[in-house]
C-alpha cells in the first residue's frame, strides 16, 4: 500500500471508528458555517428588502412647477425616465374651486387609480350609488356629501357635477381635498398638471442620487423630498443593518470559540493514538499531517452542510418575514469553506504542538 | 457517596468540565444577547423613527375646509377656527402623557416684508422652538427643534419669547429660498408688517418653510394680532403598531374592552385622549407616517425574531454537541461504575446531575456576558443601552437545562448501553 493510500485509509478509519466524536466535530463546524452564512446572506440583501418595504410610504418627493406654470407632457416623461421603471410618478393638476354654500375647496385632477395605489395607507370607504370615480377627503365629504350623493362644484361660474366613489382618511391636508379625473378638471378649469407626486424606489443612497438628478434637471421647479419619509428609511435601514452586523458578529465569534474548544478537546482526547503512532516510528510531520488532514476533511464536510443549511434558513427568513425569498450567495461558498478549514486547522494543530513536548511513553503510561 | 462522586468528578476533570462549561456559557451568552436585542429593537427603532417627525395632527373643528396648496395657506385670514395655546400643556397630562415625546404648534398668516422699496408678501409661521412649559408639577420643553429634527438652521435658533421684547427687535428665522432670492443674511434686520425683526439664522427644511419666515409663536401672534391662538399642532408620540383591535370604535366596545383599548398606546387611543383634553379639536394620525412605520417596525422585529431563533438553534446544537462529546469520552468511567455494581439509573442520575449543575453555572456566566454584549450593541448602534429584562435569566437557565439534558441524555443512554467488560478492555 502506498503512502497516500495508507493516509486515506487512516483518515476514513479514524472517522468511522470514532463516529460520535467525528460527528460532534462535524456538527460544531456546521453550526459555525450555518450562522456565518445566514448572517452574511441576510446582511447582503437586507438593504434591498427593507427599502422595498418603504414603497408603501407613497410619494417621497413632490415636484411643483410653482406659480402658474404647468408640467408639460415632455417634462413628466423626463421625470418618469429619471425615476425609472420601479418608481411611480402621479401628475396632479390642483385648482381652487367653489363648492356648495360658496365654500372654497382644493380639487386635484389626476389618474385616480394611480393616486390610490400610491397612497395605499389611505383608509378608503366606498360610498354612493352614483358609482362615480371621485375621491373625497373626509372633511370635504362631511361638508359637501356625507352620504356620497352627487354635488356641484364650479369654476368661474362654470358648474360641474362631482359623483363620489369613495371617501378617504389620510390624516393630512388631503382630507380637505377632492380628487377627480384629470381630464374632467382640465375641461372645467383649463388647469393642467402642476404637481408631480413621485415615489422613488431603491436604497437610501439611490434615492438621494435620483433626487439630486431631478433637482438638477428641473432647476425652475421645486423638487422637495418628503424628509420625514426619506429620513425614516435611512434610519431604519441603517440601524437595522448595524444591529444585524453587531449581533451576527457576536454570534459568529462565540460559536467559533465554542467550536475551537470542542475541536481542541477532541484532539487532546486522542493523545493515545498520537503516542502509539509515535511509538511505531511516525515522524512529527507525518502525525501533524494526519491530524491536520482529518480536521480539514471534517471541516470541509461540516462547512458544506452549514452553507446549505444557512442558505436555507436565510431563504426561509426572507419568505416568512419579507414575503420574498433571500437567494443564496454563491460567492459566499469559498470564504465559508476556507474560513472553516482554517479555523479547524488552528484549533487542532495548537494542542498537537503541546503533545509533541511529551514523550510518547509518558502518554501511554497515562501521564 | 453520591455527593462525593459528584464533587470528585468536578475536582479531577477540570479540563473536560471547563470545556463543557465554556460551551454552555458561550451558547447562553448568545441566547441572552440575541433575546435582549431582539426584544429591545422594536422600541429602539420606534424611538429613532419618532425622531424623524410627528405622527399625530391636531386641528380645530371648523366650518371651512383647509385651502392649502404647495404648503401655502390660501384661506382668508378672518376664516377658520383656532386652538387655544393655553390648553396645549394638557397634552402632557393624558393617560399616555409619557409616550408624548413632544409637540409643536403652528400659526400661519401672510405678512408684508419690506425689502428696500419692494414690499413682498410672504407666509409667516409661528411655532415653538424649545418652549419651556409646565403641566402640573412637571416641567418640560418642546417645539420644532425636538419634533422636526430635519429642520436645519444656518446661524442661531431664536429664543422663545414670552411676549414682544422691549428694546432690541425679536429674532426670527428666514427660509433659505427667500433668503437666497432676497439676499438676506443672518444678522440682518428686516421689517415685517411695519415691525423690525432680526434674522438670527436661515432655515432649511426642504419643504414649504424654505419660502416662509418662521418666528417664535408669541412674536407671530403679536404680528398677526391673534393672541393665544394656534392653527394646528403636530404631536410626536411613541405608539404601538395598529392591529384589528386598535381600529375598533371605542364607543362600540364593552366597558372592559374599552378600558383595554384606552390603556394601550395605539395611535388611535392617544389621539382620542388628546381630543378629550383639547376642546373642539380633531386629532388624526398622520397615516402616511403612522400606518407605514408600524408595518416597517413589524418587519424589522420579525426579522430579528427569526434571526434570534436561528442563533438559538445554533447555540443549542453547539451546547448539545459539546455535552455529548464530554460524556462519550467517559465511557470507561461508566464501565467501571457498572462493573462495581452501579445501576443504570444511578449512573444516569450522576451524569445528569453534573450536567444540570454545569447548565446552571453556564447560564449564569452566559447571562452576565450576554447582558454586557447586548448593552454594548445598544450603546454602539442606538447610543442608548438595551436593558436586559431579569426574566431573560429564567428563560436562559431553562434553555440551558433543556439543551444540556438533550445533549447529555442520548450520550448517557449510549454510554450505559455498552457492555462494561468490553468497554474496560478498550474494544468500544
Amino acid at each position: 500500500m502506498n503512502r497516500a493510500g495508507l493516509l486515506m485509509r487512516l483518515l476514513l478509519k479514524a472517522s468511522w471508528v470514532r463516529k460520535d466524536r467525528a460527528l460532534t466535530a462535524l456538527v460544531s463546524v456546521a453550526v459555525v458555517a450555518t450562522v456565518a452564512t445566514v448572517a452574511t446572506t441576510l446582511y447582503a440583501d437586507l438593504e434591498n428588502k427593507l427599502s422595498h418595504e418603504f414603497r408603501r410610504f407613497g410619494a417621497n418627493v413632490v415636484i411643483t412647477a410653482g406659480g402658474d406654470n404647468d408640467l408639460t407632457a415632455y417634462q413628466i416623461n423626463k421625470i418618469r425616465s429619471l425615476v425609472g421603471t420601479r418608481g411611480t410618478v402621479v401628475p396632479v393638476a390642483y385648482a381652487i374651486l367653489t363648492g356648495p354654500n360658496n365654500t372654497k375647496v382644493v380639487v386635484g385632477g389626476t389618474d385616480l387609480n394611480g393616486l390610490r395605489e400610491l397612497n395605499s395607507w389611505w383608509s378608503l370607504r366606498p360610498v354612493g350609488e352614483s358609482g362615480g370615480p371621485a375621491l373625497l377627503g373626509v372633511r370635504a365629504a362631511e361638508k359637501f356629501s356625507p352620504t356620497g350623493s352627487p354635488f356641484t362644484v364650479s369654476f368661474g361660474g362654470k358648474p360641474a357635477e362631482v359623483r363620489p366613489g369613495a371617501i378617504f382618511l389620510s390624516g393630512s391636508e388631503d382630507d380637505s381635498r377632492i380628487y377627480i379625473d384629470q381630464a374632467a378638471l382640465t375641461a372645467l378649469t383649463g388647469v393642467r398638471p402642476n404637481t408631480a407626486l413621485v415615489r422613488i424606489e431603491g436604497r437610501p443612497a439611490q434615492i438621494q442620487h435620483t433626487i439630486a438628478q431631478l433637482s438638477a434637471a428641473f432647476r425652475a421647479f421645486q423638487v422637495e423630498p418628503v424628509r420625514q419619509i426619506t429620513q425614516a428609511q435611512a434610519v431604519v435601514v441603517g440601524k437595522t443593518r448595524s444591529v444585524v452586523v453587531a449581533c451576527s458578529a457576536v454570534v459568529v465569534v462565540l460559536i467559533m470559540l465554542s467550536m475551537i474548544a470542542t475541536f481542541t478537546s477532541s484532539v487532546l482526547e486522542r493523545r493515545k493514538d498520537f503516542a502509539v503512532m509515535k511509538a511505531l516510528g511516525a515522524s512529527n510531520r507525518a502525525v501533524n499531517l494526519l491530524f491536520a488532514a482529518e480536521a480539514a476533511l471534517l471541516a470541509l464536510a461540516g462547512a458544506m452542510a452549514g452553507f446549505v443549511a444557512g442558505s436555507t434558513i436565510a431563504y426561509w427568513i426572507g419568505k416568512a418575514n419579507f414575503d420574498a425569498a433571500i437567494l443564496p450567495e454563491p460567492a459566499l461558498i469559498l470564504p465559508v469553506l476556507a474560513g472553516s478549514v482554517l479555523l479547524a486547522l488552528l484549533a487542532s494543530t495548537a494542542p498537537l504542538r503541546m503533545l509533541q513536548q511529551i514523550q510518547p511513553a509518558g502518554i501511554l503510561r497515562g501521564e | 457517596m453520591f455527593l462525593r462522586l459528584l464533587f470528585e468528578s468536578f475536582r479531577r476533570q477540570k479540563r473536560r468540565k471547563s470545556v463543557a462549561l465554556l460551551a454552555i456559557a458561550l451558547g447562553m451568552s448568545i441566547a441572552t444577547a440575541m433575546i435582549a436585542v431582539g426584544a429591545g429593537i422594536g422600541d429602539k427603532i420606534n424611538a429613532e423613527l419618532r425622531a424623524t417627525g410627528a405622527n399625530l395632527l391636531v386641528t380645530p373643528v371648523e366650518d371651512t375646509l383647509e385651502v392649502n396648496l404647495g404648503g401655502v395657506d390660501l384661506k382668508p385670514a378672518h376664516e377658520g377656527a383656532y386652538i387655544a395655546e393655553s390648553d396645549l400643556p394638557n397634552i402632557k397630562g393624558i393617560f399616555w402623557g409619557h409616550n408624548v415625546l413632544g409637540f409643536a404648534p403652528f400659526l400661519t398668516g401672510q405678512v408684508i416684508l419690506k425689502m428696500g422699496d419692494q414690499p413682498l408678501s410672504v407666509e409667516l409661521i409661528g411655532t415653538y422652538f424649545a418652549q419651556p412649559l409646565r403641566y402640573g408639577k412637571e416641567s418640560f420643553s418642546t417645539g420644532v427643534r425636538s419634533v422636526n429634527r430635519w429642520w436645519k438652521v444656518e446661524g442661531e435658533w431664536p429664543p422663545d419669547y414670552p411676549g414682544w421684547p422691549q428694546g432690541s427687535p425679536p429674532e426670527i428665522l428666514v427660509g433659505s429660498k427667500i433668503a437666497a432670492e432676497q439676499g438676506i443674511r443672518a444678522g440682518d434686520v428686516i421689517e415685517g408688517n411695519g415691525r423690525k425683526l432680526r434674522v438670527s439664522g436661515l432655515l432649511n427644511t426642504g419643504g414649504a418653510e424654505d419660502r416662509a419666515i418662521v418666528a417664535p409663536l408669541h412674536i407671530a401672534q403679536a404680528m398677526l394680532d391673534e393672541p393665544n391662538r394656534v392653527r394646528r399642532v403636530v404631536v410626536s408620540a411613541l405608539t404601538k403598531p395598529e392591529d384589528a383591535f386598535a381600529r375598533r370604535d371605542p364607543s362600540s366596545l364593552s366597558p372592559a374592552d374599552r378600558d383595554r383599548w384606552y390603556c394601550s398606546p395605539y395611535a388611535n387611543s392617544i389621539a382620542f385622549q388628546i381630543h378629550e383634553v383639547l376642546a373642539n379639536t380633531r386629532v388624526e394620525q398622520i397615516r402616511q407616517v403612522e400606518q407605514n412605520q408600524g408595518k416597517v417596525l413589524e418587519r424589522v422585529s420579525g426579522m430579528m425574531l427569526l434571526l434570534t431563533l436561528a442563533a438559538l438553534l445554533a447555540a443549542a446544537l453547539a451546547v448539545s454537541a459539546a455535552m455529548a462529546a464530554t460524556i462519550l469520552e467517559r465511557r470507561h468511567e461508566v464501565g467501571l461504575m457498572k462493573s462495581l455494581g452501579a445501576t443504570n439509573a444511578a449512573v444516569a442520575t450522576l451524569f445528569l446531575t453534573e450536567a444540570g449543575l454545569m447548565a446552571v453555572a453556564g447560564a449564569w456566566i452566559g447571562f452576565v456576558a450576554g447582558s454586557a454584549l447586548a448593552r454594548y450593541i445598544g450603546q454602539s448602534v442606538f447610543g442608548s443601552a438595551i436593558v436586559v429584562q431579569p426574566v431573560i435569566l429564567a428563560v436562559v437557565i431553562s434553555a440551558a437545562m433543556l439543551v444540556t439534558f438533550a445533549g447529555s441524555a442520548g450520550a448517557v443512554q449510549k454510554a450505559i448501553s455498552f457492555d462494561p467488560a468490553r468497554v474496560l478492555r478498550g474494544d468500544q
